[in-house]
């Protein structure tokens, strides 16, 4: 049988994970099949680069912002030289590329399986109480700001503590005036406008990861609570549970979006109120535990990409822990020079 | 102290509880230790016996005076209702 070539974005296993060694470690237990996993990094000292055990050959390829035709032309090139048939993009900045050129990339042969563009804008953090109303749960009140007039404006409405936030990066939790201004400051330096000010909800952060087939039904979903989060706020510690209403409103969330592809419902759940906080397009970092519970949610987005009729199953034990760590890989500095050199692993 | 529930309590009969008073609730994720009168009393109401039977059940198995133990009883169930078992 010959292999399948899938690409998969966000191999930066650092401080600040990002999903695609995940991705690729789920891609590897696949049973039956074989499968080539293709690092697409950004900077040759990405960690999956050299995670060679999940990660078959990484190239180096151009970042989002770059014209399209930089973009497209790498991918063809690796398709060329090495193979690709499928790609799983995990980063949010990388969505709109692929969303807009998915049919320029399954003419060369090149499948994916993502949120439409409507779903990828109705995702985003301003429409986040419709989101919530359509799946039955509550959203916390915020407001969608791009100056200081208009924040203190949300201030005095929404009132304090309360989070900022980027269109797309990054969360602070504020506790006065003060600190709500700096933040946002901060926020539009590093990512510009607009930003959302949201009220602070009390309650524990419960996550459910899933796979919508486009047709309003999710073959796979996987809920956890958050123990321990690092100083940047990513998950350390989580264990799997098994609360009805949340994966209610995920499948809710789903069939009324029609959602096609990975999602990753942020919540926070205070006694039986659930709030919906963040809707992501895409897997979260935590992937892998959801495939080390039984429920291989990237196997089933490769296997919607290719056409193919997912194995459906959401059936995990609560009670499931999932740890991360920290490691050492050692290897020569050719593997390195390869990268900044060749801009490929040899 | 109420005398009457002999409703089982929902949210007590789904917890994990191992025999070294590990609790695990598997809706919210939350995780606690508690001692082996604990884990008689949380079996107690999960089973929807009423508080008094719960009492019944310490003093029998711990040869305790009872109204210690309808007092430890009392302070354990407002402990509960704290962490919205009850």
């Amino acid at each position: 049988m010959e292999p399948l070539y899938v690409g998969v974005t966000g191999i930066n296993a650092s401080d600040n994970p990002a999903p695609g060694t995940g991705v690729a470690r789920s891609l590897k237990e696949l049973q039956g099949l074989e499968i080539k996993t293709v690092g697409l990094a950004y900077d040759a000292m990405e960690p999956g680069i050299y995670m060679d055990w999940i990660i078959d050959r990484s190239y180096l390829i151009p970042y989002p912002k770059a014209d399209h035709s930089a973009i497209m032309e790498r991918l063809l090139y690796i398709k060329a030289q090495y193979g690709l048939d499928v790609v799983i993009p995990t980063l949010d900045s990388e969505l709109p590329f692929y969303i807009k050129y998915r049919d320029e990339l399954t003419q060369h042969g090149i499948a994916t399986f993502l949120p439409t563009d409507a779903q990828y804008r109705l995702r985003s953090k301003e429409h986040l109480p419709d989101v919530a109303a359509q799946s039955g749960i509550s959203a916390p009140k915020q407001a969608t700001v791009s100056s200081y007039e208009e924040l203190n404006k949300a201030i005095a409405n929404i009132g304090l503590p309360l989070m900022i936030k980027g269109a797309l990066y990054k969360a602070y939790y504020a506790h006065t005036q003060g600190e709500a201004m700096a933040y946002f400051g901060k926020i539009v330096a590093e990512w510009g406008y607009p930003v959302i000010a949201q009220a602070a909800v009390k309650g524990e952060e419960m996550n459910v990861i899933g796979v919508g087939d486009g047709h309003g039904n999710a073959p796979g979903l996987v809920a956890m609570k958050k123990m321990s989060i690092t100083a940047l706020g990513k998950v350390w510690t989580g264990v799997t549970v098994l609360h009805p209403e949340l994966l209610a409103a995920a499948r809710q969330f789903v069939a009324a979006t029609k959602w096609q592809g990975a999602f990753e419902m942020e919540c926070m759940v205070d006694g039986d109120d659930i709030y919906l906080i963040e809707i992501n397009p895409r897997f979260p970092a935590w992937v892998y535990f959801a495939t080390g519970v039984g429920v291989n949610l990237p196997q089933m987005l490769v296997q919607r990409a290719l056409g193919q009729t997912p194995n459906t199953t959401s059936d995990y034990p609560a009670g499931k822990l999932f740890i991360r760590y920290t490691g050492e890989e050692i290897c020569d500095l050719e593997r390195f020079q390869n990268m900044v050199t060749l801009g490929e692993s040899a | 102290m109420s005398q009457s529930s002999t409703t089982p309590h929902p949210r007590l009969s789904r917890l994990a509880i191992n025999e070294e008073g590990f609790v695990f609730d598997p809706q919210t994720g939350e995780s606690f230790t508690i001692n082996s009168s604990g884990s008689l009393i949380i079996k107690s109401l999960a089973q929807g016996r009423s508080d008094e039977q719960s009492v019944a059940a310490i003093v029998e198995t711990y040869d305790i005076d009872p109204d210690d133990a309808r007092r430890d009883v009392r302070d354990f169930i407002e402990q509960l209702r704290l962490y919205r078992l009850i």
